[in-house]
């Protein structure tokens, strides 16, 4: 859910049309719109360089942990997750929203992680590192603009 | 509902991808065209009242629809006419903020085809009213912001048909 979709639900409950004070702030989300979308590819380029960056960090900080076990698949396993939600960091970044990193990202996460024998500390320390990785990338205005929801997906996770 | 960016996002993560170039010049045309539609939405919604009257005037209110035996004959059945050209033009406005027309379907047009056939709303004078409220809108607003608001006018409208 972009600002635009939720002034015009919170408008469509009151049936009014988006208030002054809705419209300023959709018109500055339009106007940043583009600064977003380039964030968001920088990101997205980048993928393979930042998930592999982010993997080896991990394992140095925990050492012990499935991933790094030397069994492949769960190795392989790890480096997709991190794909997925650098993913959705990047599709927030656009929207200017956490709901779809909660909605497809977190949503029954804890459970999957649990379920699967994954320790989740060590899931929260492999995003706190794919974060450290992705930011490194940036400049410093736009790593601002990403850092809050890498934040919010890393207290989603923590256990 | 969705608008323009999140029915893009939905439809890459569904196939687990990023934004492709043609998606990521879609949202660029739609931020660069943000401020034509905040503009033209606070226009409309200052002159909603009038938009509705002008276009009910133009193309209802003279012919035998108003007349006895009219489906707009008693006023109850005028104030029901008008109210739901003010809801079309509402959510045509949220559509066009929007630049999609997922609203229009969940709010307006599911099952309004069929409430209009069963309370005998003729489906052609309804919308003629709304291809007026169109020219009625764009007179306003200007030709370019007249063409987006025209896209979902026209959605009712086949919605409709």
């Amino acid at each position: 859910m972009s600002i635009i979709t939720r002034s015009i639900t919170t408008a469509d409950r009151e049936a009014r049309y988006p208030n002054a004070g809705e419209l300023q702030a959709i018109q500055e989300f339009f106007e940043a719109g583009q600064s977003r979308l380039r964030i968001a590819a920088a990101l997205a380029a980048n993928e393979h360089k930042i998930v592999e960056n982010g993997s080896q960090k991990f394992w140095e900080r925990c050492p012990v942990t499935p991933s790094n076990s030397g069994n492949p698949r769960f190795r392989a396993s790890c480096m997709r997750d991190q794909s997925w939600y650098l993913r959705l960091v990047t599709y927030s970044v656009i929207t200017g929203d956490v709901d779809l990193i909660r909605k497809v990202g977190t949503k029954g996460a804890k459970e999957m992680y649990e379920s699967l024998g994954v320790p989740l500390r060590n899931v929260v320390e492999c995003m706190r590192c794919l974060k450290e990785v992705a930011l490194d990338l940036l400049r410093l205005e736009d790593a601002a603009e990403v850092a809050p929801y890498f934040d919010f997906l890393i207290q989603e996770l923590i256990p | 509902m969705q608008d323009a960016i999140t029915a893009l996002i939905n439809s890459s993560d569904v196939q687990g991808r990023y934004l492709d170039t043609a998606g990521v010049d879609r949202l660029r045309a739609y931020f660069q065209s943000g401020d034509l539609r905040s503009r033209a939405a606070i226009n409309i919604s200052a002159n909603a009242n009038s938009l509705v009257t002008q276009a009910v005037a133009k193309s209802l209110m003279y012919t035998d629809i108003t007349a006895p035996g009219g489906n707009m004959y008693t006023c109850r059945r005028y104030a029901a006419c008008i109210r739901d050209m003010d809801y079309f033009l509402r959510y045509a406005t949220y559509a066009m903020l929007a630049g999609d027309p997922s609203i229009l379907d969940e709010r307006i047009l599911n099952g309004l085809r069929e409430t209009y056939n069963s309370l005998g709303v003729p489906i052609g004078a309804t919308v003629r009213a709304v291809q007026s409220m169109k020219e009625v809108t764009t007179d306003l607003i200007g030709a370019e912001a007249g063409r987006e608001m025209g896209v979902y006018f026209d959605y009712i409208c086949s919605g409709l048909s």
